[in-house]
C-alpha cells in the first residue's frame, strides 16, 4: 500500500550546540493511507514533536516529512495553512475549541475557511453532530460542554474537512478511561467508515489496545514499530 | 452575520471590562477633540466677529495708498458714485462713509493724540457698533458740536459727559491747521485697547468740513447680507468699487493676520488631533496586545486548523474597527453632548484680550459637520492601523510553540 506519511531522516533538535535535546533524532517512518496507529512512549520520548512536524505546525532540523508525496518543507507559510486545512485535521488534548463560538460554529470554522458555502456548511454540520453522537448539542458553547463531549466536538471539526489525515496527540489525556474509551472506539469506527487516517499519541495502556499499529518511541528513536 | 465577524465581535467582548474601558479611552479622545474643534472655531467666530462687526466691517473702500500711508491727503471724491454703486447691490446690507484724520485731542487738563472719525449716525448704526458700545451719554445724532470718545481716551484726558474738548487736526491738501471746539456727548466702550484708548468719533459733515474733503471721504465700511461673502477678494462688487483710483477689499485682506490665524488654527487642531490620536493608539495596541497574548494558544489552534496569516490579519483588524465603532459611538454621544451643551452655555473663561481683541466672556462651541463625520472616520482609520501591529504579531505565531505541550 502506498505510504501516506513518510518521514525520512527526520530530527528534531532543542536548545543550542552546547545543550542540544534531540527530541527527535533520526525517525524513519511510513504510515499508509486507512491506518489506526498510535505513537507510543513516555512522556518526553518525541510523540508530540513527531506529531507537529507531521502537521507541518513544527520545522525540522534535519529530515523530510512528505505527506501524499508532498514534502511539506518545500511549501510556503499559506500552501502549508492551505494543506493543512484540507489534508490534516488536529485533535488536541485539551480539546481547543474555540471558547466564543458554540460547537456547531466550531465545526464550521474549518468549512469557513475552505470556503464552503453557509448552507451547506450548516447541513454537513448537523451530519458530522450525529455521527459523533452529539445531535442536539450544537448549540452549547464549549463551557456548557463536558470534557468528552468537547473532545467529541474536536473530532468532528478534525473531520468535517474531510482531511486524509487525523493527528490527535493524547486525546484521551484530560478524560476519564471510560469515557476515553467511548472516544476511541467512536474514532476507531470512524477510521473503518471513512478510511480516515488515524495517528494519536498515548501512554494509556487501554487506550494503545484498540490501535492496529503501535509505534513505540523512547527518546526520539522508534524502538519498536508493532503491527497486530 | 458572518462566522468572522461574529467571531471576531464575541472576542471583542471576552473581557467587557477591557474592551469598555478601551472604547471609553477612544470615546474621551474623540470627545476631546471633538470639542477642541468646537472650542477653536468659538473663539475664532468671536475674534473675526470682533474684527468685521465692531467696527472695521467686512470689507472698506479707500483711495489707493492710504491704508499703507494714513495720509488724509488720500480721499475719494466719487463717493456718490461709490455709494450709488452700493445701494444698487443686493449683497450690500449696509455702509458707512467715514473721514479719517489724526489729530490733537486737548481736554483743560491733559492732551493726547487719536484718530478722529467723521461718520454718519444713520450709516455708521447699520455698520459697526459704535451706537451699542455707548455706555454713557448718548449716540451720535450729527450735531455739529457732539464727540464720542472711549473710556480709556475720558481717563487719558480726565473728561466726562459735557466737558469740552478742543480737537486740532491738518486739512488735506496743505492746508492750514483746524481746530474746534466739541462737548463730550457719549463714552463709548468696544472692549479693544486701541480703539477704545485712541479713537473718537464727530459727525461726517463736521469731520468733511475740518478736514476740507468738501464730498469726499477716506473710507467707505461695508457690511454685507453675508458675511462670508467678503472673503472672495474676486467679488464682483469689489471689481466694481475699485475703479478711479480707488481699492475694495474684504476683511482677510485687510486683516491678513487674522487669515494666518485660521491656518494656525487649522494645525492647531491638527496638532491635537495627532496627541490625541496617538495617545489612542498605544491605549488601542496595548489592549490589542493583552488580548493576543491572552489567546496565544487559542492562535495556536486556529493556525494549526488551516487559518492562513491573512485570515488572521483580518480577524484581528475587524476586531480593532469594531473597538473603533465602538469608541467612535461612546465619543460621538460624549462629544456631541459637551459640545452642544457648552455652544448653549458657553465655556466661562473671563474678559481677556488677543491681539488687541478683548474675546467674549463666553466662548460658546460651534459644531460642524467635519466634527461628527472626518474625526469619527479617522478614528476608525487609526484604531484599524494600530491593530495592524498585533495582527502581525498574531499571524507570525507559530502553531507549535503556541501550543507548547500539546498539539
Amino acid at each position: 500500500m502506498e505510504s501516506l506519511i513518510k518521514t525520512t531522516q527526520l530530527c528534531r533538535y532543542f536548545g543550542t550546540e552546547a545543550i542540544q535535546v534531540k527530541a527527535l533524532d533520526h525517525v524513519d517512518l511510513e504510515i499508509s493511507s486507512g491506518e489506526f496507529t498510535a505513537i507510543v512512549g513516555p512522556s518526553g520520548s518525541g510523540k508530540s514533536t513527531l506529531l507537529n512536524l507531521i502537521g507541518g505546525l513544527d520545522n525540522p532540523t534535519s529530515g523530510k516529512v512528505e505527506l501524499g508525496g508532498t514534502d511539506i518543507a518545500k511549501m510556503t507559510g499559506t500552501e502549508l495553512s492551505n494543506f493543512r486545512r484540507d489534508h490534516i485535521g488536529f485533535v488536541f488534548q485539551a480539546y481547543n475549541l474555540i471558547p466564543v463560538l458554540s460547537a456547531a460554529e466550531n465545526i464550521e470554522y474549518v468549512m469557513l475557511l475552505q470556503g464552503v458555502a453557509a448552507t451547506e456548511r450548516k447541513q454537513k454540520v448537523e451530519e458530522i453532530l450525529e455521527k459523533v453522537g452529539m445531535q442536539g448539542l450544537g448549540d452549547r458553547r464549549p463551557a456548557e460542554l463536558s470534557g468528552g463531549q468537547q473532545q467529541r466536538a474536536a473530532v468532528a471539526r478534525a473531520l468535517v474537512s474531510k482531511p486524509d489525515i487525523i493527528l490527535a496527540d493524547e486525546p484521551t489525556a484530560n478524560l476519564d478511561s471510560k469515557t476515553g474509551i467511548g472516544l476511541l472506539d467512536m474514532m476507531k469506527q470512524l477510521n473503518e467508515e471513512l478510511n480516515v487516517t488515524f495517528v494519536f499519541s498515548t501512554h494509556d495502556e487501554k487506550i494503545m489496545e484498540r490501535a492496529r499499529r503501535l509505534i513505540h518511541l523512547a527518546d526520539g528513536e522508534i524502538e519498536e514499530d508493532e503491527i497486530r | 452575520m458572518p462566522l468572522t465577524l461574529v467571531l471576531a465581535y464575541r472576542n471583542l467582548f471576552r473581557n467587557t471590562r477591557r474592551t469598555v474601558l478601551t472604547s471609553l479611552m477612544i470615546g474621551c479622545c474623540l470627545a476631546a477633540l471633538i470639542l477642541t474643534d468646537g472650542v477653536i472655531k468659538g473663539m475664532l467666530d468671536v475674534m473675526i466677529d470682533s474684527v468685521t462687526q465692531t467696527f472695521a466691517g467686512e470689507g472698506q473702500v479707500h483711495r489707493k495708498g492710504f491704508r499703507d500711508s494714513l495720509d488724509t491727503d488720500l480721499y475719494m471724491n466719487n463717493i456718490d458714485e461709490l455709494e450709488a454703486t452700493l445701494k444698487a447691490d443686493k449683497s450690500i446690507a449696509g455702509y458707512s462713509v467715514r473721514t479719517i484724520a489724526g489729530g490733537m485731542i486737548s481736554s483743560s487738563y491733559h492732551m493726547t493724540g487719536g484718530a478722529i472719525y467723521g461718520v454718519s449716525a444713520e450709516q455708521e448704526a447699520g455698520v459697526s457698533k459704535l451706537k451699542q458700545a455707548i455706555i454713557q451719554g448718548s449716540y451720535l445724532s450729527d450735531g455739529d458740536a457732539e464727540i464720542l470718545i472711549g473710556k480709556g481716551m475720558a481717563e487719558l484726558l480726565e473728561v466726562d459727559l459735557g466737558d469740552r474738548l478742543v480737537v486740532t487736526l491738518a486739512q488735506v491738501d496743505g492746508g492750514d491747521l483746524s481746530q474746534a471746539l466739541f462737548r463730550v456727548s457719549g463714552i463709548f466702550q468696544f472692549g479693544m485697547r486701541e480703539l477704545d484708548e485712541n479713537v473718537t468719533f464727530i459727525s461726517l459733515a463736521r469731520g468733511r468740513e475740518l478736514l476740507g474733503t468738501g464730498q469726499g471721504a477716506h473710507e467707505i465700511a461695508i457690511r454685507f447680507v453675508n458675511a462670508e461673502d467678503a472673503e472672495d477678494s474676486n467679488l464682483p462688487i469689489f471689481k466694481q468699487l475699485s475703479r478711479n483710483g480707488n481699492e475694495a477689499l474684504g476683511w482677510l485682506e485687510i486683516n491678513p493676520q487674522i487669515g494666518a490665524m485660521i491656518e494656525m488654527v487649522d494645525y492647531s487642531t491638527l496638532i491635537v488631533g495627532l496627541v490625541l490620536y496617538l495617545l489612542a493608539a498605544l491605549g488601542i495596541i496595548n489592549s490589542m496586545f493583552m488580548s493576543i497574548y491572552e489567546r496565544i494558544y487559542e492562535f495556536g489552534v486556529i493556525k494549526a486548523l488551516g487559518t492562513r496569516p491573512g485570515q488572521l490579519i483580518q480577524l484581528i483588524l475587524i476586531e480593532a474597527l469594531l473597538l473603533g465603532i465602538l469608541g467612535s459611538i461612546i465619543g460621538l454621544a460624549l462629544g456631541g453632548a459637551l459640545t452642544w451643551y457648552f455652544s448653549v452655555h458657553g465655556i466661562p473663561l473671563g474678559e481677556f484680550e488677543f491681539e488687541g481683541i478683548s474675546l467674549a466672556d463666553k466662548i460658546r462651541t460651534i459644531p460642524a459637520v467635519n466634527q461628527f463625520v472626518v474625526f469619527p472616520i479617522w478614528v476608525l482609520v487609526l484604531t484599524v492601523v494600530a491593530g495592524i501591529y498585533p495582527a502581525i504579531f498574531a499571524s507570525r505565531i507559530v502553531p507549535s510553540r503556541a501550543l507548547q505541550r500539546a498539539l
